[in-house]
């Protein structure tokens, strides 16, 4: 095809032979000079067109890729979701970062998905905490009940249903709940800030990531340190869903907006709070007497033997 | 990377049944599931994440042939109990070799530059399945 031979743009190896093939693209470079380097990396559908807008090239093949490009394909194919995998590891790694370090007045839809919502990382991130709450879940109740002669270790398979209902539901339905709201009130008021439903679902699928680590530790049987990670863990990903969405409600009545901030980080909690209470035995004090107990009748036993 | 070989892919499954049919664990069933749906599974992932396409015999075929880590460990499950201290670090070392080299052969062979991790990490994740039925 000759639209492929065009976008030499592909190779990372021929760009300086593209540019001199190309006098043209120097008008890029001047234009957009922190761009290129991003460009020189993998090949994306988007930038491949707005480069060939501004290169100014065959004109028949130009509107041939806009067309293309304008054509979306039907839903039940690859190519129509492709546009959301469109990330490389490096921006993954910045989104979690970003969810990890709430800074006060930095938005993370604009800073980090900035146009360019994601699948990829909601998707791993909630199958990676629905394995890791499974995991650990089993790990914590068999550490806990460990030396009990009543108790007979039986591994839960079926936590991991559980587990994964409710995570993908909380991250699936809350943003589509979210997104139903905002955007009735977008017809109320006149917002400056509104998300596509993608772009939430990013953001509640990357805030989802501080619990992967929380579950690990909650192996720990005591009830305080479980407790002080659940503050912890709630507090970051609060406050990035938080200063996420205050920007979208601002403008709104003073009171729908904290209603609405509240409701998101009173949702956070519960699943939290919630996910501690159902999968994770409480560590009871009348645990360690047995645990006591039994030693001693055991040595007893071995004694008189 | 238009060929797909399943003969090799093929063999070392069933040499994966063997080794642990050897340390005495008959599990075929569970290695052709998981082997016919993790492929399925990051057959779907690949596409959505390259930009030309890939086919299913493709996938299978790379997924089978770094599978071969694999059979060494299970191979060595017939020597000593895997449930220990270095079971779980040989473990985790083949996972990472198994699916380091897989995700490597697909972002050569799709031109994904900048995604090796994002495509290792679903297929370490398919190989630790097949680790959790070698070690447990």
């Amino acid at each position: 095809m000759a639209a492929v031979d065009d976008l030499q743009f592909e190779e990372f190896g021929d760009v300086a032979t593209s540019l001199a093939a190309n006098p043209d693209a120097t008008t890029i470079n001047i234009e957009g000079p922190g761009e290129t380097p991003k460009r020189l990396g993998p090949p994306r559908g988007s930038g491949r067109e707005e480069d060939d807008e501004l290169l100014g090239n065959d004109d028949s093949d130009k509107t041939e890729l806009l067309a293309g490009q304008k054509k979306s394909s039907p839903f039940w194919t690859f190519e129509y979701y492709q546009t959301f995998f469109d990330v490389d590891t490096y921006q993954v790694f910045d989104r979690i970062k970003g969810s990890l370090l709430p800074i006060p007045g930095k938005n993370f839809v604009r800073l980090y998905i900035r146009s360019n919502p994601d699948l990829y990382g909601p998707f791993w991130i909630c199958a990676t905490l629905v394995f890791a709450i499974a995991i650990s879940g089993n790990l914590s109740n068999f550490l806990i009940h460990l030396g009990e002669k009543t108790y007979h270790y039986v591994p839960e398979f079926r936590k991991v249903s559980i587990a994964a209902t409710i995570i993908y539901a909380y991250a699936w339905l809350v943003p589509f709940a979210l997104w139903g709201f905002l955007l009735w009130r977008n017809s109320k008021v006149m917002n400056i800030v509104s998300y596509s439903f993608l772009e939430i679902v990013c953001v509640y699928g990357y805030s989802l990531f501080i619990y992967i680590p929380t579950a690990i530790l909650w192996i720990i049987p005591q009830k305080a340190v479980r407790w002080i990670l659940v503050m912890m863990a709630l507090g970051i990903s609060g406050s990035v869903l938080a200063m996420t969405f205050w920007p979208a409600v601002r403008e709104d009545n003073r009171r729908v907006a904290l209603a609405t901030i509240v409701t998101i980080v009173l949702l956070h909690t519960l699943l939290s709070v919630g996910c501690l209470a159902y999968f994770f035995d409480a560590p009871e004090l009348d645990h360690l007497p047995t645990t006591a107990v039994v030693p001693n009748q055991t040595v007893v036993a071995a004694k008189s033997s | 990377m238009n060929e797909t070989d399943l003969a090799g892919p093929i063999l070392f499954c069933v040499a994966l049944g063997a080794t642990l049919l050897l340390a005495g664990k008959v599990q075929f069933g569970y290695i052709y599931g998981m082997s016919g749906i993790g492929c399925l599974g990051i057959y779907a992932l690949l596409n959505l994440m390259s930009s030309s396409g890939v086919s299913y015999g493709c996938v299978a075929s790379v997924l089978g042939y770094c599978l071969l880590p694999m059979v060494i460990l299970s191979g060595s499950a017939v020597f000593f109990s895997l449930q220990g201290m270095i079971g779980t670090v040989l473990a985790l070392v083949i996972i990472v070799w198994c699916s380091l080299s897989a995700s490597k052969i697909f972002i050569s062979a799709l031109d994904m530059e900048g995604q090796q991790l994002l495509v290792a990490y679903p297929c370490a994740l398919l190989y630790g399945l097949f680790a959790l039925l070698t070690v447990f």
